[in-house]
């Protein structure tokens, strides 16, 4: 997927753990984890809110596009 | 995916008196006493009823090729009257591997449909592997249809020729559209698991 959840950088920038984001915004350690390493398909906007609320952050310092194969048309294969 | 239940999400369903109560014993397609699980159970059932025919016809199979033949004959017999043919080796090897043949291919089907509905009772039909399952079904289906017009035209044109009447296309008919219905199926539910696989990976 080309478009990357830049959890890791504002995480480390609000010097705030992964568990520490999973609590305050309702979202499982897993889930968090997915998003981080890209595997995510979509994102709600109900998940993309609590997320910049409690990073502080707009959406697009957490979303980011880097050029690469993209899966958006596959359909039942490992992304 | 197992979806949650909506006690648990804090949603009430509207239940209105006795319909309400009604609509909802019928609408139980899931869990033990439902429709799903009694199909299940039919299902079982004809797959053990069908393993015993195909292993009792494998089983004379094996038996027809040692047995003696020499005073057997059969009768072909139509309304107008009949004859008698000789028992060969090969009409009995021919027709008892057809007959294993139809039963064996009902008992892949069979089989398949088991798994498919073990997914289903589990409240997770849409996956991968049912849409194999499926076009599997329909594969194994459209040879068994295809064999069995082949035997009954071998049959009709070689053993009883004026008896029996040749098979005609229209014959195909009925079985061609049951096996685009199962490939159309299975495409459902390749979309279906598709639409889970997405569902999954929403966060």
């Amino acid at each position: 997927m080309a478009i990357r959840i830049q959890l890791d950088r504002l995480l480390l920038d609000r010097r705030m753990s992964l568990t520490e984001l999973s609590d305050r915004v309702g979202v499982t350690v897993a889930n968090l984890s997915i998003l981080k390493t890209g595997k995510a398909r979509a994102v709600r906007f109900s998940t993309l809110d609590a997320l910049c609320r409690e990073l502080e952050c707009q959406p697009g310092e957490l979303i980011a596009y880097e050029p690469g194969p993209s899966d958006v048309f596959e359909d039942g294969g490992e992304a | 995916m197992r979806f949650p239940k909506t006690s648990a999400l804090g949603i009430r369903l509207p239940v209105n008196g006795r319909a309400g109560a009604l609509a909802a014993a019928n609408l139980k397609t899931l869990g033990p006493g439902s429709v799903s699980s009694l199909l299940k159970i039919a299902l079982d059932a004809a797959y053990v009823l069908l393993a015993l025919i195909t292993g009792l016809m494998l089983i004379l199979l094996v038996v027809g090729l040692f047995i003696p033949l020499d005073n057997l004959n059969i009768t072909v017999s139509d309304s107008s009257g009949g004859r008698q043919l000789p028992m060969t080796r090969n009409l009995l090897v021919f027709g008892l591997g057809a007959i294993s043949a139809y039963f064996g291919g009902f008992l892949l089907i069979l089989r398949n449909l088991r798994k498919v509905f073990r997914t289903l009772t589990m409240g997770d039909p849409f996956r991968p592997e049912n849409v194999s399952r499926l076009r599997q079904i329909g594969l194994i289906l459209a040879v068994v249809t295809g064999g069995v017009w082949v035997a009954q035209g071998l049959v009709a044109a070689r053993l009883a020729p004026g008896v029996m009447e040749p098979q005609g296309i229209s014959d195909l008919l009925t079985p061609v559209f049951s096996i685009l219905v199962v490939f159309v199926l299975a495409e459902v539910f390749r979309e279906g698991a598709r639409l889970r696989r997405e569902s999954e990976l929403t966060i």
